[in-house]
């Protein structure tokens, strides 16, 4: 288990990117209406699966599946 | 012709167009509304959406960051029409400017726990044994499963109080220096916390030196320590979506 937590710490490249990811999709300034993202769905689509699948790998590697609770306060 | 963008600005924040480049090499430049601006380059149609473009995003949206308060727009963020931009920064305007005076000079920092959660639960429970398992009296299935259950019970708990009992040390460490924070708790055995932290600029260093007095604290624990990233986990939007005028 140590082993496989140090590779994936290992990977800096590739943590740095899901950090990314994990931000850069589905946060930040999110627009909803009409004509947004007329550019390219499937892409999009594409993009997301392949996200999705290497999340999903990491979060096997790490072992178990997420449960999320959220807590959001002033610091 | 579509008109791709990055981030939010406050209009006195004016950038040298010629001085960044945005996605597939072309020129950004900022489109205003009152006293509110965003940071935009125009696309051709047939872009591909791959790795190096998200990259290129964070690029452009990291430089404006080193001189003034961005609020990043999700990736693939594209219009029609300049027309149709102005009338979603109209549309958002109060909840832009909000944002921006509240992420003023702010960076995010992200902070995840790696913990041995299965060693801490053989632990629990190799104690509980030790301490609470007496010999059962009424050898029934009944008796057993009841006990049983209660010894899952108990552990789970107490596995759970040394969780939060970590995540709490951890938690008040960095909290310290943060504003804002967002904290994921328990996201599987060995993810024991995944954080987010709002910091201002001035006390990064501070923030990082406090990160690398943490690393040593706890043995067994990884750290995967991030930033400073543009606030995209503390975006925070009232309006749910901007009407379209024909």
């Amino acid at each position: 288990m140590d082993n496989k937590v140090d590779n994936i710490i290992g990977k800096s490249k590739d943590v740095t990117l899901l950090e990314l990811l994990d931000r850069i999709l589905d946060k930040g300034v999110i627009i909803s209406g009409d004509i947004m993202i007329s550019v390219a769905d499937v892409d999009l689509i594409y993009l997301g699966l392949r996200v999705l699948l290497s999340s999903v790998e990491t979060i096997n590697r790490l072992g178990g599946a997420p449960n999320m609770g959220i807590m959001q306060g002033p610091g | 012709m579509k008109i791709y963008t990055y981030g939010i600005i406050d209009a006195h924040d004016r950038i040298r167009d010629e001085a960044i480049l945005g996605l597939e090499g072309a020129r950004i430049y900022t489109i205003y509304y009152l006293d509110i601006g965003i940071v935009v380059s125009e696309l051709e149609q047939q872009t591909r959406y791959i790795e190096d473009n998200i990259l290129e995003h964070e690029r452009v949206v990291e430089k404006l960051m080193e001189y003034f308060t961005v609020l990043p727009m999700r990736f693939l963020t594209v219009f029609d029409r300049k027309e149709d931009i102005i009338q979603m920064l109209k549309d958002y305007y109060r909840d832009f400017k909000k944002n921006l005076k509240r992420l003023r000079n702010k960076v995010e920092f992200g902070v995840k726990v790696i913990w041995p959660g299965d060693k801490v639960r053989e632990e629990i429970a190799s104690a509980y044994t030790k301490q609470y398992e007496l010999p059962i009296a009424n050898n029934s299935a009944g008796a057993k499963f009841i006990q049983e259950k209660f010894k899952e019970y108990k552990i789970d708990k107490k596995y759970e109080e040394e969780a939060n009992r970590q995540i709490e040390v951890i938690d008040k460490f960095f909290c310290e220096f943060a504003s804002e924070k967002k904290l994921e708790k328990h996201l599987n055995k060995s993810l024991l916390l995944n954080a987010y932290y709002l910091i201002d600029k001035e006390k990064q260093s501070t923030f990082k030196e406090g990160f690398e007095r943490l690393k040593g604290a706890a043995s067994g624990f990884n750290y995967l320590f991030s930033g400073p990233w543009p606030p995209y986990n503390f975006i925070i939007l009232n309006k749910k979506s901007y009407s379209l005028k024909a």
